[in-house]
C-alpha cells in the first residue's frame, strides 16, 4: 500500500497539482468574494485533469499489472485524492486567515471564512467524493459523467447553504454578522464537518472496492 | 514441470467467446501463441493474469492456482504488451524507481546489466524509446525482479525485421538455463519458426493445436491437386483455394490418403492459419 502511494504521488499527479492549493487558496484574498468556489476549483479543475491523465498513461493496465491487490490500488488512489483535498483546505483556511485579519470591517454578502464554514467546505468535499469515487470505479477510467454528477451534487450544497445564509437570518448571523465570534458553535460545526467528510469518504471507499472488484481491465 | 497449465477456460462476451481453452508450457521452453486479430489471444493473455474474470476454468502457474496465490504469482511473472505504453513522459529512471520498490527479489545489478546490455539509457524518456527498445525495457524490468514466467503480447508486432531477429536471440538466452519460460502471443508466424519450441493456435476463441512445433506442421498437409480432383476430397479439407491450375487446401495428416495421387508438402505456419481462418468463412 505505502509503494502504490508513493507511485500515485511520484508518477501519477503532476507536481502542478502540489502547487494547484497555493494558486486556488490565494482566491480568499479577494474580498468577500464566494468563497466556496475556492474549494470547487479543486473538483473542477485537478480531479478531471488528473483522472485525464490516469486514462492517457494507461495507469489503470500499469497498476495492474503490479503486483497488488485491487483493494489496495482503490486505497491508494482514494488517499491521494484526501492528501490534496486536505491540502487545499488547510492552505485555504490559512489564507482565509489572512484575509479576515486583512478586511476587519467587512460586510460578508457570502459566508466569511470561520470555522463553521470550513466545516461547511468538509461536508461539501464529502459530498464530491461519495459521488465521485464510487461513481468512478464502476469502470475504473470514465471520469466525466462522474465529474458532472459530483459537481453538480457540490454546487447544489454550496447554493442551498449560501441561498440560507440570505433567507435565514439565524444562519446569517452565525456565518456573516456576530454569530462568526462564537468559537464553540463554530468548531463544533468544524468537527461534524470533518466526521462527515471521514465518513462519506469511508463509504465512497467501501463501494469503490465493491465495483472495481467486478471491473474488467 | 509446469510453467503455465491452462485448463478449460471459458469466458464469454456478447459478440465473442472462449471456449474451453487448455494449454500447458513446460518450465524452460518458448511458447508462441498464434491466432489472428481478434482469435482471443490477448483475451486469454488477461485472464492468465487476472485482469479478466474467467467464467470458468483453471489457471495454474508455476503449479500454484493463480487466483488464490496471485501476489505471489505477480512476483514472478514478467509481463509485457507491446501496444500499450505507460507513463510515456517519464524518464526510465522515473519509472524503475517506483516499479522496483514492489518487488521483493528486485536485484540492481542485474538491471543495470540488462540496461547496458539492451543498449537502455536510463535518462531517456518512454517516449523517446524505439517500439523495440521498449520490449527490452520491459524484459529487463521482468529479468530484474527474476520473473520466471514471461507472458508477453505480441512483443514483437510493430519491430522491424533486424529489432525482431534481436529480440528473438534475446528470448532463446534467456531460456537456455531452463528456468525461464516464455509465452509470447504473435501473428507473426516466422518468429515462431525461428525460436518456438511450442505452439499453440487459437482460433475464433478456441484452441486448435497445441503441441510441439514440428509435431504441430506435422498435423497438416497441404494439397496441390487438379480441379477434377477437387470433388471427392473437398470434404476431407479443412479448407481449399481454387486456382486456374486447380486448387490448393489444407488436410489433416491423418485425413491424407497417399493413394489419391496428390501432390502434397508441410504447409508453413502461416498457411495453417490462412486456411483455417478460411474454413470460418466457409461455415458463415
Amino acid at each position: 500500500m505505502y509503494n502504490l502511494l508513493m507511485k500515485e504521488l511520484k508518477l501519477g499527479v503532476n507536481p502542478f497539482f502540489y502547487i494547484m492549493p497555493f494558486l486556488t487558496g490565494a482566491l480568499m484574498l479577494i474580498p468577500s468574494w464566494l468563497y466556496f468556489l475556492v474549494l470547487l476549483y479543486f473538483c473542477f479543475l485537478t480531479i478531471p485533469n488528473m483522472f485525464a491523465g490516469y486514462k492517457t498513461q494507461n495507469d489503470l493496465i500499469f497498476t495492474s499489472m503490479l503486483p497488488v491487490t485491487k483493494k489496495d490500488i482503490v486505497k491508494a488512489k482514494v488517499s491521494v485524492i484526501v492528501i490534496l483535498e486536505l491540502m487545499h483546505i488547510l492552505i485555504a483556511m490559512i489564507y482565509g486567515m489572512i484575509s479576515v485579519r486583512l478586511y476587519p470591517n467587512l460586510i460578508y454578502l457570502f459566508f466569511k471564512p470561520s470555522f463553521g464554514f470550513w466545516g461547511l467546505c468538509f461536508v461539501m468535499i464529502a459530498i464530491f467524493n461519495l459521488i465521485f469515487i464510487s461513481m468512478y470505479y464502476k469502470t475504473a477510467y470514465k471520469y466525466g459523467a462522474a465529474t458532472v454528477v459530483s459537481i453538480t451534487a457540490t454546487i447544489l450544497f454550496a447554493g442551498c447553504a449560501e441561498w440560507l445564509g440570505i433567507q435565514n437570518s439565524f444562519v446569517s448571523n452565525l456565518f456573516k454578522g456576530a454569530g462568526t465570534e462564537h468559537l464553540t458553535t463554530h468548531l463544533f460545526i468544524l468537527i461534524a464537518g470533518i466526521m462527515i467528510f471521514a465518513i462519506f469518504t469511508i463509504i465512497a471507499y467501501r463501494i469503490a472496492i465493491k465495483r472495481f472488484e467486478k471491473v474488467e481491465i | 514441470m509446469l510453467a503455465l497449465d491452462i485448463k478449460h477456460l471459458n469466458k464469454k462476451y456478447e459478440h465473442f467467446q472462449l471456449k474451453d481453452v487448455s494449454f500447458q508450457l513446460e518450465k524452460g521452453y518458448i511458447m508462441g501463441f498464434i491466432g489472428a486479430n481478434g482469435a482471443g489471444k490477448t483475451t486469454t493473455i488477461k485472464s492468465i493474469l487476472n485482469l479478466i474474470h474467467k467464467d470458468s476454468g483453471e489457471i495454474y502457474i508455476l503449479g500454484k492456482e493463480m487466483l488464490e496465490h496471485e501476489l505471489e504469482l505477480k512476483q514472478e511473472i514478467g509481463s509485457a504488451f507491446g501496444d500499450i505504453n505507460f507513463y510515456t513522459r517519464n524518464k526510465i529512471k522515473t519509472l524503475t524507481n517506483v516499479i522496483k520498490k514492489f518487488y521483493r527479489n528486485w536485484n540492481d545489478d542485474a538491471y543495470y546489466n540488462y540496461l547496458k546490455r539492451f543498449n537502455l539509457n536510463e535518462n531517456k524518456k518512454i517516449a523517446e524509446l524505439s517500439t523495440g527498445m521498449k520490449v527490452k525495457y520491459s524484459l529487463a524490468i521482468a529479468l530484474s525482479h527474476g520473473a520466471k514466467l514471461l507472458i508477453l503480447d505480441e512483443p514483437t508486432s510493430g519491430l522491424d525485421p533486424v529489432a525482431r531477429d534481436n529480440l528473438l536471440d534475446i528470448f532463446q538466452e534467456l531460456v537456455e538455463d531452463g528456468e525461464i519460460s516464455i509465452l509470447f502471443s504473435t501473428h507473426i508466424t516466422t518468429d515462431l519458426e525461428k525460436c518456438a519450441d511450442y505452439i499453440t493456435f487459437i482460433d475464433n476463441g478456441q484452441i486448435i493445436n497445441s503441441s510441439e512445433k514440428e509435431e504441430f506442421i506435422d498435423t497438416y498437409r497441404l494439397v496441390n491437386g487438379k480441379e477434377e480432383q477437387m470433388d471427392s476430397i473437398k470434404d476431407q479439407l479443412i479448407a481449399y483455394k481454387k486456382n486456374s491450375f486447380g486448387f490448393t487446401g489444407l488436410i489433416h495428416t491423418k485425413d491424407f490418403d497417399p493413394s489419391w495421387d496428390i501432390k502434397s508438402a508441410l504447409p508453413n505456419l502461416e498457411e495453417i492459419m490462412i486456411y483455417f481462418s478460411k474454413k470460418e468463412n466457409l461455415h458463415v
